[in-house]
């Protein structure tokens, strides 16, 4: 395959990523009602942010207990001193792990479902037949499902955050008798911290509906092809979000972290 | 909520029986080789490239982490040792895991579901094959081979990438991160990742192989198969890590 | 009279097989033609040309005398407005009840009052035979009742050209016949041109008076629909008798 013909196939999906790409944010900024069904935002709230609140909590509660049983049983084996595991480990939650975990677990739950979705609406005709009646399918589909990701990302990390915190303290007081008023002491977080955990929410909640939404709206050939946007769809969004998180987490390195 | 609750029962249920069946089948030797090798082509080696790119990743986010705490006391020393720890033992095995459940089992939901749907599986009993020996016992066997094979890979790709990124951002020798690293780490804190590997290979391969297979309702069904055959492969995952955790200190 | 709907030299390819070679077709407005084919000829694909859902590579289409590829969006989104689209698979939005999914061509057009629209929904809901039906989802309707409810909403804006890609597969004889009468309605009433894709040749043969086969991109047939048996070309011949042997 030659690079003018592979330019060729791939101008088709490079069009839709530069559409998805502008309208979705010029859509999020003008929410315009007649764009798509009212009430949509909500309902896409409710999807994306109910329907993966439990999932969210259990996931952030376990890998809240491992993270802090690792971190105990590492400093036990070092110092022995276990005040400063709470302090630290709401810390790290807060910039890294918080919005980091809770997005790959968005990633998966949230991004197969749009592309699901969408996906099943391409090879079922429901995209020409929504262009048959002057609807773009970006403007209709795609910005609900941005805002309420990028609302409910936010939202749904911070409940995580606090499911691990808790989680995180039930085990620390239960296996290595930390003082659970010990463990729950919030002063080592900086405003650089909430900064970066602030950014990454945005991002990643920016990029899973983009990301999956594209693999959903690039469909084709029946169920098999469905199957395969979806797969996609997760891998992609998933990613994203390592490679954000490597970014965002560099560059607070060199401003946010290293001021007081 | 009680129905909601019944349906897990009974998911998890049906994931139960499936993995006792392949569990029989795998002992007993049933099942068909050519399909192994098949799978574990497209199952390991195709999923090389990302988890390389992952585990690259990974190996510097958690040097840029671990170099916050290293900053703060000026112990650059200690740099690869705690990079190393949490990649080796926690970071590693969950992100890989979770990559291939979206690269392998995702797939495999979907590849599965559309047999389902076109009635492929039908066709193999119709014909007396059994679906389970000849379709899903071989991909079990070839994701767990997988994915353990994978984390040994991923797990050097991402020292390795913790080792530039260490020298590139905090200005930390090579050697000095592999003396740190080296010094302090054993082989427990490797092979409990690997451990963790073949147990998220296995959680991943069951629940894939069970939701691809029940799928019902055409195109959709198979997009909403796929969807909750990753969900129930990530909270197996984190389950089964801290099952692990606890049990290898 | 004008032209409603005129192709000149179409043509449209995948990969190297050349699925429309060029083909000219014109129907004048107020007409029903039918379309007929064998399977993966490209059936579905002219009628997807004919409403701008696919780029032709070569040749011009005209709707009602205006040019349809290479005019701008808003001149596309014009032309659009004057057609009605039964897809192959209905393509009923899966998430919307079916009175909102026969509504949406009305809603969408934003020039018909919300009391209107609710008129007309019931009234042609009515005439395809689903009242009652309306406030249930698309999953829970059979398929003959997804068809007419597809149907419903191809006919509530009155558009002036109508495609129909397969009205009446799979449904059974009496259902097919139902619903050639409600389209010879539908016609006598609005006038409406009509082009109608079936693999039904007998069903369709007593509807339309115009038949055209497509056959290896190109149309093997134009003309009346009862001279089709002595056509001179043995393909056709052929196909409408569905005789196993011959040159297909
Ligand atoms: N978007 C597309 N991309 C590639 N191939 C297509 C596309 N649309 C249609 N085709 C191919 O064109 C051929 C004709 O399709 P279609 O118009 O649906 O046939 P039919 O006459 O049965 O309606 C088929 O072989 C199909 O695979
Ligand atoms: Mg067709």
């Amino acid at each position: 395959m030659t690079p003018i013909s592979l330019l060729h196939r791939a101008a088709p999906s490079l069009e839709l990523l530069r559409h998805l790409l502008w309208r979705s944010g010029r859509g999020a900024f003008r929410l315009r009602a007649t764009d798509f069904p009212r009430g949509e935002v909500w309902r896409q709230m409710h999807q994306i942010g109910n329907r993966s609140l439990l999932f969210v909590c259990v996931t952030l509660s376990f890998l809240g207990m491992v993270l802090v049983f690792q971190t105990c049983l590492q400093v036990n084996r070092i110092t022995g001193d276990l005040s400063q595991v709470g302090a630290e480990f709401i810390k790290i939650l807060v910039h890294e792990f918080g919005p980091s975990l809770c997005a790959m677990m968005l990633a998966t739950r949230v991004g197969a479902g749009i592309a699901a979705e969408l996906g099943s609406m391409v090879v079922t005709d429901q995209i020409d037949a929504l262009a048959m009646n002057n609807v773009d399918p970006i403007d209709y589909l795609i910005v609900p499902r941005f805002v309420a990701s990028m609302v409910m990302t936010g939202a749904l990390t911070t409940v995580g955050v606090g499911c691990a915190v808790f989680a995180g303290a039930l085990t620390a007081a239960y296996s290595f008798h930390v003082n659970p008023v010990v463990f729950v002491d919030p002063s080592h977080v900086r405003i650089g911290d909430l900064v970066t955990g602030f950014f990454k929410c945005a991002a990643y909640g920016a990029a899973i509906p983009l990301v999956s939404g594209f693999c959903g709206l690039s469909a084709q050939g029946g169920s098999a092809g469905v199957g395969r946007s979806t797969t996609r769809a997760v891998i992609a969004s998933s990613f994203m979000v390592i490679v954000l998180d490597f970014v965002i987490s560099g560059v607070a390195y060199f401003t946010l972290q290293s001021a007081p | 909520m009680i129905s909601t609750l019944r349906d897990i029962c009974r998911e998890v249920g049906a994931a139960y029986l499936l993995l006792l069946h392949v569990g029989t089948l795998l002992l007993r030797g049933r099942f068909d080789r050519r399909e192994l090798g098949r799978s574990l082509a497209a199952m390991g080696a195709d999923s090389l490239p990302i988890v390389a790119l992952t585990a690259f990743f990974t190996g510097g986010i958690m040097v840029i982490q671990a170099g916050i705490f290293v900053r703060r006391f000026g112990a650059y020393g200690l740099l690869g040792f705690g990079a190393g720890y949490a990649t080796l033992r926690e970071v590693g095995p969950l992100l890989i895991g979770l990559m291939f459940s979206g690269r392998v089992g995702a797939n495999n939901a979907a590849e599965l579901g559309t047999m389902t749907v076109t009635e492929q599986i039908d066709g193999l009993r119709a014909l007396a094959i059994d679906p389970i020996a000849f379709l899903i016992v071989p991909r079990v066997l070839a994701m767990v081979i997988a994915l353990f094979c994978l984390l040994l890979v991923g797990d050097a790709v991402a020292l390795s990438g913790g080792a530039l990124f260490g020298k590139w951002l905090l200005g930390v020798e090579f050697s000095s991160f592999f003396h740190s690293f080296a010094d302090n780490l054993k082989l427990a804190d490797l092979s409990v990742g690997l451990v963790k590997a073949a147990v998220f290979g296995l959680a991943i391969a069951i629940s894939s192989c069970h939701f691809g297979s029940s799928v019902r309702g055409g195109a959709p069904g198979v997009g909403r198969a796929v969807n909750a055959a990753v969900v129930a492969s990530a909270l197996a995952i984190v389950l089964s890590d801290q099952l692990i955790t606890v049990l290898f200190k | 009279m004008t032209a409603m709907v005129e192709c000149r030299s179409l043509c449209k390819s995948f990969g190297v097989r050349p699925l429309l070679d060029r083909v000219n077709v014109r129907l004048a407005s107020g007409e029903i033609c039918g379309l007929i084919g064998s399977a993966a000829t490209g059936k579905s694909l002219l009628l997807k040309l004919l409403c701008g859902l696919q780029a032709s590579d070569g040749g011009e289409i005209f709707i009602a005398g205006r040019r349809l590829d290479a005019s701008s969006k808003e001149e596309l989104q014009q032309s659009r407005k004057h057609i009605g689209m039964l897809f192959q698979n209905n393509a009923l939005f899966d998430f919307m009840t079916v009175r909102d999914n026969v509504a949406f061509p009305l809603v969408r057009s934003g020039a018909t009052s919300a009391e209107e629209i609710r008129e007309r929904v019931h009234q042609t809901l009515r005439a395809v035979g689903l009242s009652g039906s309306e406030e249930k989802l698309p999953a829970e309707l059979s398929g003959g009742m997804k068809k007419r409810v597809a149907l419903a909403r191809a006919l509530v804006a009155r558009p002036a050209l109508l495609l129909f890609d397969e009205p009446t597969a799979g449904l059974d004889p009496v259902t097919t016949a139902r619903i050639y009468e409600l389209l010879g309605a539908e016609q006598a009433r609005t006038r409406a041109t009509m082009l109608l894709v079936s693999s039904d040749v007998d069903g369709l043969r007593r509807f339309v008076p115009r038949l055209l086969m497509l056959h290896a991109g190109r149309l093997r047939y134009d003309g009346p629909s009862d001279k089709i048996d002595s056509s001179e070309d043995e393909v056709v011949r052929q196909f409408v008798r569905g005789a196993d042997e011959g040159p297909l």
